[in-house]
């Protein structure tokens, strides 16, 4: 069938944006979107580009069957000891919904964050809550938006312009961007405040205390911080944007709380809300499936034949089989066989089974960084299997 | 399909007028048939009480608010697990339990039919998504319309009058998102609050930046409601919920939507006598005055949204609402602003029966139920999980059926607040099994529209729940002896023996096409979604569906 020199608009899931007015121009060599954006044309160049020849699945880095993949991988997961299911970066919700059933099957750990630990940020929301919004809200709503350590510009190419800040827009708004780097993020910014992620703690406790009119003993960014209270005073709506730039790392927990806690504190004047910048397209959605499905958001494990909620300070210990669902590698101990489905060839896995690639070859639905569902469409027709269609075969085999 | 005879049972159909008559109940293809043949399997229910399956008009099931709850209350849930089987999926439980565990408990208490009360347009997928990981009930789900910009648009140009296109969009949006009614949720007010933290506080107040007042918008949405025939009335959540004397503001709401059909959601949070200058601590109940305007208005019908005393999760659409809770001591406070369409809020809560504004807040809904006239009109709920859990409805059932143990309750709730209610005026109502059988199922399924459903008769939905007839009636009602959702066996003491999928019950009305035309631009200048992805159209998540027509 001759492809299509113009696909769209779709839905691109090339990062957590899910910008889903996206036409995508295949006449040339190089694929280009409009609106243009490096990072979804990358991201569709990488999955419309496909040798002909590629296999529908390895095993031992051979090309193999589907079916006998297939039921190897069941075979292995029936066997399995402790079976982990990780990846979901690029998976869709229906996707997602078969992986937590076969967990549930299997008595698996389920983790949609990394196999190394869950985003630091992620189990604030817990503890205290958050006030977040949509795109629209923050864009027609925020006077004072503060982009706190992210470089959006790079990660969410389009964020600031569909947060109203593209050309010509943004005129009667604040920018403020906190970084100590010089990014393509920072030259954007009406306002810089510079210090090391180092003080983002001790930044937060400090508005925190400046918004209570109780200000500590000064210190080199107190100016700083006395300049950005003033922007957020004067404002009746105000957005705070952050991501792994604030909350990766030791004490990631402890700066979210700091921001959520700030954020609350500074809602009794104004209208506030937070915006966590969620690189992929199909973590979000993987996170609210475990929550719906479980109960518990983030990492579970069901190994008891019931879900129990996994915090980052827990280890990881004696994974024997890891089923990797449209998600990249982690790093796993040595001796963990791992079956990987995905729209790319994996030579490192014990087994890789091909998938149609969600948003160019299967249709679905993804989770936009800001909670929104949306549909991803399928504009090329694709001869492999989706990832949930795969994960239902594997279910029925292993409990045949 | 099985055919099943009920045999012997004490009947309670009260939409068929039937007041505990020993007859068989006869099953076949889903549905309640004349009779069936020798080979029926024979379900002996002698000595028992038989029911239609319950109907819950009002609840918080699905969506991302419920989600949002869920992932905020992990520890509400960590001593509730609910083991996986060769059949079931596993799950947690707790006040707002996983999807799974939500519909097999609702199953195990009787329950066949569940409305999730406030989703949010734009969430529709999610919303859909999660009830298809709700077994074993149907369910249906009504969208929040009462601060959509769009509409306020519509609104504004029509002069607040009902105008072609206002009906043409509620139905095209409805279309859109396989919802089955429409929900006003504070009108104009949560808008206002996301603007910067204002609300509305009458109906006349206009909402800035859209020159529309709660008053025109309750007159056109519900007047385009009625005017579209749809199942179920415009399914109103007041403005002003909690505030001291907020019975003036209900009471010129029933009288705004006076002459058309309508239902009021939670009656209990909206019957409040005082002033708000003069604090929660001179609160009291105003319900008589709102029961004597349902008495005369048979167009308007409640659910009371019983408070329980023990823990809750508030979670509402009502975003200045929750800020209120969170400032009145909630240690977790989860804000979330849906663009165009609306807000929400989750506050966990704890009703305690020491303190005078829960005490009142459950008294005032005891009264509801006990001095209202009519029990077509005031239907069971506890705005699960705000007011508290479903499970606790069979508790409920025990304090208006029991006039002793209801006397030992109000014993133990604080005396201030009860002297500021009717209770202790020589209450001595006790409901009757067939008015149990109105307000948990003949009722709502009447209110909602779904003919085949809360009733016994022949061609209705084989849902059926048999009862042990127990002197405690918490007890009965907390564990039926047999539940058939659909013809099926579903649960048999208090065992679930099969899983199955349920429906998802979907309204529909007509409207003209070129509706789109109008909304396009509409929708251009204000969502971040495009329109042409803005419907969910798959089958995946729009089936299995029941379509209930709107009345032509």
């Amino acid at each position: 069938m001759a492809e299509r020199a113009t696909l769209g608009p779709v839905t691109c899931a090339g990062c957590g944006l899910l910008c889903d007015d996206v036409s995508v121009d295949l006449s040339g060599e190089a694929v280009r979107l409009h609106p243009s954006c490096p990072l979804g044309a990358q991201w569709f160049a990488e999955r419309v580009r496909r040798p002909a020849d590629a296999p529908m699945a390895t095993v031992d880095g051979e090309p193999a069957e589907l079916e006998a993949a297939l039921a190897r991988a069941a075979e292995l997961l029936r066997r399995a000891r402790r079976p982990l299911l990780y990846g979901f970066e690029g998976s869709t919700v229906e996707d997602a919904r078969a992986a937590v059933a076969l967990a549930d099957r299997i008595g698996a750990l389920v983790m949609t964050g990394s196999p190394a630990g869950p985003w630091p940020g992620a189990p604030a929301l817990p503890l205290r809550g958050a006030s977040t919004a949509t795109l629209g809200e923050i864009r027609d709503r925020s006077r004072v938006v503060v982009i706190w350590r992210e470089d959006p510009e790079t990660s969410h190419p389009r964020l600031l312009e569909r947060l109203g800040f593209g050309a010509g827009g943004g005129a009667h708004r604040t920018l403020v961007v906190v970084d100590a780097r010089e990014t393509p993020t920072t030259a954007r910014a009406t306002l810089r405040l510079r210090w090391p992620g180092t003080r983002d703690l001790e930044a937060l406790v400090t508005l925190h205390a400046v918004q209570r009119d109780r200000p500590p003993a000064s210190s080199d960014i107190h100016e700083q911080l006395v300049t950005l209270m003033e922007h957020v005073r004067d404002a009746p709506h105000v957005a705070f944007l952050y991501g792994p730039g604030l909350t990766d790392g030791e004490g990631g927990q402890r700066r979210a709380l700091a921001l959520h806690e700030l954020s609350r504190a500074l809602s009794h004047e104004r209208h506030v809300v937070t915006l966590a910048l969620a690189p992929a397209a199909g973590t979000i959605g993987a996170q609210e499936v475990l929550t719906w499905q479980t109960g518990y958001a983030g990492n579970v494990d069901l190994a008891s034949g019931h879900p129990e909620l996994l915090v980052a300070t827990q280890p990881i210990d004696g994974v024997d089989v890891a089923l990797r669902i449209e998600g990249a590698a982690a790093a796993l101990a040595d001796g963990v066989v791992t079956i990987a489905l995905g729209d790319r060839p994996d030579a490192d896995c014990e087994i890789w089974i091909r998938t149609a690639a969600p948003g160019v070859h299967a249709a679905g639905t993804a989770h936009r960084l800001d909670g929104v569902p949306l549909a991803l469409q399928a504009p090329l027709a694709g001869d492999a299997p989706t990832a949930a269609a795969l994960l239902e075969q594997l279910l029925s085999e292993v409990v045949r | 399909m099985t055919a099943i005879r009920i045999a012997g049972g004490c009947v309670h159909d009260p939409a068929n007028d039937v007041d505990g008559e020993v007859s068989d109940v006869c099953i076949e293809g889903g549905k309640v048939v004349a009779d069936v043949g020798p080979d029926a399997r024979r379900i002996d229910a002698r000595g028992m009480v038989v029911m239609p399956g319950g109907v819950d008009i009002h609840a918080h099931i699905a969506g991302p608010k419920v989600n949002a709850a869920r992932r905020l209350t992990p520890d509400e849930r960590r001593d509730d697990p609910v083991d996986g089987t060769e059949l079931l999926r596993s799950g947690t439980g707790g006040l707002v339990p996983s999807t799974f565990a939500t519909g097999y408990r609702y199953s195990l208490l009787g329950y066949t039919t569940v409305v999730e009360a406030a989703a949010p347009p734009l969430a529709a997928r999610q919303v859909l998504s999660e009830l298809r990981d709700t077994p074993m009930i149907d369910k249906a789900f009504l969208i929040l319309m009462g601060n959509n910009q769009v509409l306020f648009e519509l609104i504004r140009e029509s002069g607040g009058a009902v105008s072609p296109q206002l009906r043409d969009a509620v139905a095209w949006w409805l279309d859109a998102t396989g919802g089955y009614g429409v929900k006003l949720v504070n009108p104009g007010g949560v808008e206002l609050f996301k603007q910067d933290n204002g609300n509305v506080h009458s109906l006349d107040d206009e909402v800035a930046g859209f020159a529309v007042t709660p008053r025109q918008v309750l007159e056109a949405i519900g007047g385009a409601v009625d005017e579209l025939g749809l199942p179920h009335p415009v399914h109103i959540h007041a403005n002003n919920l909690g505030v001291p004397g907020n019975a003036d503001t209900t009471l010129e709401t029933m009288r705004t939507v006076s002459g058309r059909q309508a239902h009021f959601a939670h009656l209990q949070f909206h019957c409040y006598g005082g002033r708000p200058e003069r604090g929660a601590g001179a609160m009291r109940s105003r319900a008589p005055e709102l029961l004597d305007y349902l008495a005369s208005h048979p167009e308007v019908t409640a659910d009371v949204g019983q408070v329980m005393f023990g823990p809750a999760v508030t979670m509402t659409a009502d975003g200045p609402l929750s800020a209120v809770l969170r400032d009145l001591g909630g240690d977790k406070w989860l804000n979330h602003d849906t663009e165009v369409e609306t807000g929400c809020g989750i506050v966990p809560y704890r009703y305690r029966s020491s303190n005078y504004v829960h005490a009142l807040q459950w008294g005032i809904g005891l009264e509801l139920f006990l001095l209202g006239r009519d029990p077509w009109q005031v239907m069971l709920s506890t705005d699960h999980p705000n007011g508290g859990s479903f499970l606790s409805y069979p508790k409920l059932i025990r304090l208006l059926m029991d006039r002793a143990y209801r006397e030992d309750q109000i014993g133990r709730a604080n005396p201030r607040a009860i002297r500021r209610t009717a209770l202790l005026d020589g209450l001595d109502r006790e409901y009757t099994l067939n008015e149990i059988a109105i307000i948990t199922r003949a009722a709502p399924a009447r209110r909602l529209g779904l003919l085949d459903k809360g009733h016994l008769g022949i061609g209705a939905d084989a849902d059926v729940t048999i009862y042990h007839d127990r002197a405690d009636r918490e007890e009965m009602f907390a564990t039926p002896r047999y539940v058939i959702k659909g013809g099926e066996l579903a649960v048999e003491e208090g065992e679930l023996r099969r899983s199955d999928d349920g429906l998802l019950l979907s309204g529909r009305a007509g409207f003209d096409p070129e509706v789109e035309r109008v909304l396009e631009p509409l929708f251009g200048d204000r969502y971040t979604v495009a329109f042409e992805h803005y419907p969910v159209r798959d089958p995946a998540l729009r089936e299995p569906a029941r379509i209930v027509e709107a009345r032509s």
